[in-house]
């Protein structure tokens, strides 16, 4: 009796698995397989794709954190391209995620600026082609508040006691609480990492709540219930002026933090051709403008400062060479220092 | 003797077509159970004692559970929680009772109607009605409108919102119904003559309601009790919706384990202890008939 059970255990999950894996085979046309942001998705950001190759089905795929994306990657699933940040991109090429990409068959390389780029190259070689960068800084309602703040700082003033909401992120809070208290964010020691702990506990009497998401962060603000956010990106800026809600993006005196993303293609890619038509289509001019002038982004392609809409780019300083030296940005951080921010930040959300 | 033959080899064919029946019923849903909940939790417990998430070669070591262990932080967040919960079953049973007792001694012909209407806010999706409190609780919201109307406030609060309060009133609200039920079908069982008896003995009807309708109906009230309590303790939409930053419950540090620190093992220990923790109370669920019954 006892074998046969297992023989039929062994089929049942012979049978589950050959299921699993079939789903993705049984296609008739084309296919690329994009694993994405939520929002990178529109078409607009890859129509020169749809023009090149109208048979071409582009399957997208969502992921809402790295960490999550990194996990299903690491884990099998199969896709061809990948869009993660930075601060991720050097655990994909430890773990042999990605392939190296060649920059000759890139149409747009020559207009992508070297501290972008020279983001995505590791032992020599380029392996993650930058799209957007962003920043992160403290978005304020200018008619709530009495006193615009200035700097990181200011998150504490007891002044805007219940109408602070921060980014519900152990890393961002972490650079956050480094930032405030002077610290060089990446470069602490465990003392200062302590400090930095007691300092995010010492800002919850003047928060709200954490936001998770840029809809979320969008209607606190519009409401009013939300005075000063911090870590908002431009992208929750574009929105509100949209709405006519009086809000000012601040540039802190410590600097804003910034983020880098852009495409790797897998290293197990079943389309390696169309993943790089995908990437120049995105990169395109028409692509990266419409980034700017739809979500304020920086586009990697600089050219595309010139095309979109200039109020956008004053507004935001995006051309100008000195705001991305004084901008602090992610980077990469090991598994185990990872493990170690996010602990400490379980740990300022569960503090009474 | 042949002419007993048939028979025995009629009782055991029926015994072995019954077992086959039982198997083809049984077979199914018990299957999918190891495969999608019992395999599963074996190699949960498995990521305990694995030294981090992902990759080849890893050691195995007890170091994640001395590390939940020394993490007082999450201790005190679970024990927390833990008050969030029973304070949310115990009002939920408090509200729950008399519009269960309303429907199974005074509703008379209107008691499907009536149950009806209660189950209905059940149809529509779960984040719904979270969200539909944030529009209540909200500084924008109904109740504030009204506060400010009365004159009570002069200044729309969103605290009303997001704190660990909202995260009870919403709770109650969402779970409330699921208590009314096993209350009202423990109450509907009683047997009416049974207070007849107890009214002609003289008992004054609060008399009857303690010592006969609240001992029998103790068993519904304890399965709403438990239906409530236990999905509660992990709960982590509502307090990430209405919670803010003092509703943080033991749940949203599970989710932040998996998806955001990417350390399986410590979420992994996480929802174990949770699992542990909500045994006894699985053990006195299947024991409540004989215990009540004393």
């Amino acid at each position: 009796m006892f074998p046969r059970k297992w023989v039929i255990l062994i089929v049942v999950l012979g049978v589950l698995l050959v299921s699993c894996g079939g789903g993705g085979a049984a296609t008739s046309g084309a296919k690329l397989n994009v694993f994405e942001w939520s929002g990178y998705e529109l078409p607009e950001f890859w129509a020169q794709f749809a023009a090149q190759h109208p048979n071409v089905t582009v399957d997208f795929s969502f992921f809402g954190e790295d960490a999550e994306a990194f996990a299903k990657l690491q884990t099998g699933f199969q896709t061809d391209l990948i869009h993660p940040c930075a601060g991720w991109w050097q655990l994909y090429v430890d773990n042999g995620l990605v392939q190296p990409i060649d920059t000759a068959r890139l149409e747009n390389w020559a207009d992508m600026p070297e501290f972008l780029t020279k983001q995505g190259e590791f032992n020599g070689q380029q392996y993650f082609i930058p799209w957007e960068w962003g920043y992160e800084s403290i978005l304020v309602r200018t008619d709530k508040v009495d006193k615009v703040p200035t700097s990181w700082k200011e998150l504490w003033d007891p002044a805007y006691a219940g109408h602070v909401a921060i980014y519900d992120s152990g890393e961002t809070q972490y650079m956050v609480g480094a930032l405030a208290l002077g610290y060089e964010p990446f470069n602490t020691t465990p003392e200062q990492d302590e400090a930095i702990v007691q300092k995010l506990i010492e800002l919850k009497p003047n928060l709200l709540t954490y936001w998770t998401d840029n809809t979320e962060l969008v209607q606190l603000m519009a409401s009013g219930d939300v005075w000063v956010a911090g870590s908002a990106w431009p992208e929750t800026l574009m929105l509100l002026l949209e709405e006519g809600i009086p809000v000012e993006y601040i540039d802190p005196e410590e600097g804003r933090m910034g983020y880098v993303c852009g495409f790797g293609i897998t290293a197990n890619a079943q389309n390696v051709d169309l993943a790089y038509d995908y990437i120049n289509a995105v990169t395109s001019l028409e692509a990266m403008t419409y980034l700017i002038d739809e979500y304020g982004y920086g586009a990697a392609n600089a050219a595309a400062l010139d095309t979109a809409d200039p109020e956008t780019v004053e507004m935001l300083q995006l051309a100008d060479p000195t705001i991305l030296n004084d901008t602090v940005f992610y980077q990469s951080l090991t598994p185990e220092r990872r493990e170690a921010v996010v602990s400490n930040w379980g740990r300022v959300k569960a503090s009474p | 003797m042949t002419t007993l033959a048939p028979p025995i080899r009629t009782a055991a064919q029926a015994e072995a077509t019954r077992r086959r029946r039982l198997l083809l019923i049984m077979g199914p849903p018990g299957l999918a159970l190891l495969v999608f909940f019992l395999v599963p939790l074996g190699i949960m417990g498995l990521y305990t004692l694995r030294s981090g998430t992902l990759g080849g070669e890893m050691a195995w070591s007890l170091d994640t559970y001395r590390s939940f262990l020394a993490n007082t932080a999450l201790q005190r967040l679970l024990w927390r929680s833990t008050l969030v919960s029973l304070q949310t079953s115990l009002l939920c049973v408090l509200l729950a009772y008399p519009i269960a007792y309303y429907l199974a001694f005074r509703a008379g012909e209107r008691r499907m109607t009536l149950l009806t209407i209660i189950i209905i806010p059940a149809w529509t999706s779960y984040l719904l009605r979270i969200l539909a409190w944030k529009l209540i609780l909200g500084s924008s919201g109904l109740l504030n409108t009204f506060l400010l109307w009365v004159g009570w406030i002069d200044q729309p609060a969103p605290i009303l919102l997001f704190s660990q309060t909202a995260v009870v009133v919403t709770l109650v609200y969402v779970w409330a119904p699921f208590v009314a039920l096993p209350i009202f079908a423990a109450l509907d069982r009683i047997d009416k003559r049974l207070l007849e008896a107890a009214a002609d003995l003289g008992s004054p009807p609060w008399y009857a309601f303690v010592r006969v309708t609240l001992p029998l109906s103790l068993p519904g009230v304890l399965a709403g009790f438990l239906s409530v309590f236990i999905p509660t303790l992990g709960e982590y939409v509502t307090p990430l919706l209405v919670g803010g930053v003092n509703g943080i419950m033991y749940g949203n540090l599970i989710q932040d384990q998996f998806v955001r620190a990417l350390n399986w093992p410590l979420g992994s220990i996480m929802s174990l202890v949770l699992l542990v923790l909500l045994l006894p109370m699985f053990l006195l669920f299947r024991r409540s008939d004989d215990l009540l019954q004393r």
